[in-house]
């Protein structure tokens, strides 16, 4: 455990000493919703646009999280810190580990931004509980996220490669999960596809707050999938992240 | 006893053999060099034997332990340094030695720190980021951060490649001082003349070893241009690199009254290995 707060420390002061790279991961997804802003502003005022914009907000994060995570993994390989790190008697669940956490202070602070942002700009007037839960919502999925890029990066020999990791995840997640439209009309298939990814639930649960007759009850499962994604591709990551050549 | 023993060590790439059958052992507190071209294999090497390389066949034991099987109880006890530098470019030279170190539980891991630091004539550069630094100073740092948990075997790959002679020299006098307290020293380079520091030599080329010798043997194994001016008449003689063979070339001469000088040109460390590897390259053309 000690291990894990050491990488996750290390990782937090690399970010920290990156200042470019900080305020950009934080400004960008606001710019981006600010546009969005300016988009909807030009939709007739008939249409509800209200409920896409905080499943909006969430994919922005999950988007920058898992690239910003992946390509940080692999850079580390291509260094040869990571190799270091393993030499140096780091295991393969602290570096795991300590990504994740060294992350979820930047996630948090994404999420707190770009929430505070969305029902700022779009006049959203929800609850505490509904920004709360909102917020656990867009945190647990930027946790996902940090799995995913951490899973994804042990494909990749350099930077270059995460990026045709980006129309084959993230992409779909556009599409397929109801960020934009229903999935009901959507193939069979296609509506399997868009159940495989993880993004599906964080919508799912956000949609479902936003109602007025919200019951904590009717997402538990979808809660309870998100957390699963997040052990689940913590055993992928820690079997396909390799210790030797 | 051996701090490292190799047998039937090989590796491939694909097609590439990059080490071939290889066995030795490494006595320890010796400091153990590993001279080579390009792509002789020295850094396939020193990877298996800290365990980041799996080999295809043989085994090798490192403080007699498996490199692979027994990796926790091994990491504590290696220092290694890679061939690039590997540190994080955004971190200062300290927190970069502090990360690396604290993994080994090092009691005054911070008073350690800033020794090295000063030895490493970093202490003014000492919290700056990495980033801002040149290519020797990342290869300091980098050497800090495999010595700072006071290892019992240290792996380097090339440390003084980019290091200027004065650094290099002052490098070689801790590495001697560390052998003469029981570490280990197995060290790469391709700067011959490195190989005169080491107490023994392996030199590899295509991943196979060529000779295994003290470089005094080394040395032995060179010729001697013997220049003798006989009343101005110059008169040369090759002969092999031993001080019997010079006495005895003398004697022919008799060195006379009139022998006003003996001039002597011996192969250098950098030919002799050089010609050693070029007799092999000759003998697998022909
Ligand atoms: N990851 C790899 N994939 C494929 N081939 C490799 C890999 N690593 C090394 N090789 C091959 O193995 C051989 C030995 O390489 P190695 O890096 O051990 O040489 P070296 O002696 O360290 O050379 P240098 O002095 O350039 O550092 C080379 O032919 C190289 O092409
Ligand atoms: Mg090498």
């Amino acid at each position: 455990m000690r291990h894990t707060f050491i990488i996750g420390r290390r990782v937090l002061a690399q970010l920290k000493g990156d200042t470019r790279f900080l305020v950009l991961s934080v400004i960008a997804p606001l710019i981006i919703i600010y546009f969005l802003k300016l988009l909807f502003d030009t939709f007739p005022p008939l249409v509800e646009v209200k409920s896409f914009t905080i499943p909006i907000s969430a994919f922005i994060v999950h988007f920058l999280s898992f690239i910003l995570c992946a390509i940080l993994l692999v850079q580390e390989r291509t260094r040869g810190t990571l190799e270091r790190m393993m030499i140096s008697g780091f295991s393969k669940t602290a570096i795991i580990g300590g990504y994740t956490l060294g992350y979820f202070g930047l996630a948090t602070v994404q999420a707190i931004t770009v929430l505070a942002e969305s029902i700022w700009l779009f006049n959203l007037n929800y609850d505490t509980k509904t920004v709360v839960l909102l917020f656990m919502v867009i945190w647990l999925l930027a946790i996902v996220s940090v799995m995913l890029g951490i899973f994804i990066s042990t494909f990749a020999k350099h930077e270059a490669q995460v990026f045709p990791f980006i129309p084959l995840i993230i992409l779909p997640s556009v599409f397929l999960t109801g960020l934009v439209i229903s999935p009901d009309g959507l193939p069979v298939w296609a509506q399997i596809i868009g159940k495989c990814l993880p993004l599906h639930y964080a919508v799912n649960i956000i949609h479902e707050i936003i109602k007025p007759e919200y019951k904590l009850t009717d997402t538990l499962v979808d809660f309870g999938i998100l957390t699963g994604y997040i052990f689940g591709l913590l055993v992928l990551a820690s079997l396909s992240l390799r210790e030797t050549e | 006893m051996n701090a490292i023993e190799i047998v039937n060590l090989s590796k491939n790439f694909g097609k590439i053999g990059a080490l071939n059958r290889m066995s030795l052992d490494v006595p320890e507190g010796t400091i153990y060099g590993l001279v080579g071209p390009n792509g002789s294999g020295k850094t396939t090497l020193i990877k298996a034997l800290v365990g980041s390389l799996r080999p295809n066949s043989g085994f090798a034991k490192v403080l007699g332990l498996d490199p692979l099987k027994d990796k926790w109880e091994l990491r504590k006890q290696i220092g290694y340094m890679p061939q690039s530098p590997a540190l994080y470019d955004d971190l200062s030279a300290r927190d970069n030695i502090l990360f690396f170190g604290k993994e080994q539980n090092v009691p005054d891991l911070h008073q350690k720190t800033d020794e090295i630091l000063s030895f490493a004539e970093l202490t003014n550069r000492a919290d700056d980021a990495v980033r801002t630094f040149s290519g020797g100073m990342k290869k300091r740092v980098s050497l800090c951060c495999a010595l700072v948990h006071n290892p019992k075997i240290i792996f380097l790959d090339e440390p003084t490649a980019a290091l200027d002679p004065y650094l290099k020299m002052l490098f070689w006098i801790l590495f001697r001082k560390l052998a003469q307290s029981g570490v280990t020293i197995f060290v790469s380079t391709h700067q011959m003349d490195e190989a005169m520091l080491c107490d023994k030599v392996t030199i590899l080329r295509n991943g196979e070893i060529l000779a295994v010798d003290t470089p005094r043997n080394i040395l032995h194994r060179g010729k001697t241009k013997l220049k003798i001016f006989d009343n101005h008449e110059e008169k040369t003689a090759v002969i092999d690199s031993t001080s019997e063979n010079l006495a005895d070339e003398l004697k022919k001469f008799g060195l006379e009254k009139n022998i006003s000088s003996v001039e002597l040109q011996p192969d250098t460390i950098e030919d002799i290995i050089l010609s050693i590897i070029r007799k092999k390259e000759k003998e697998e053309k022909s």
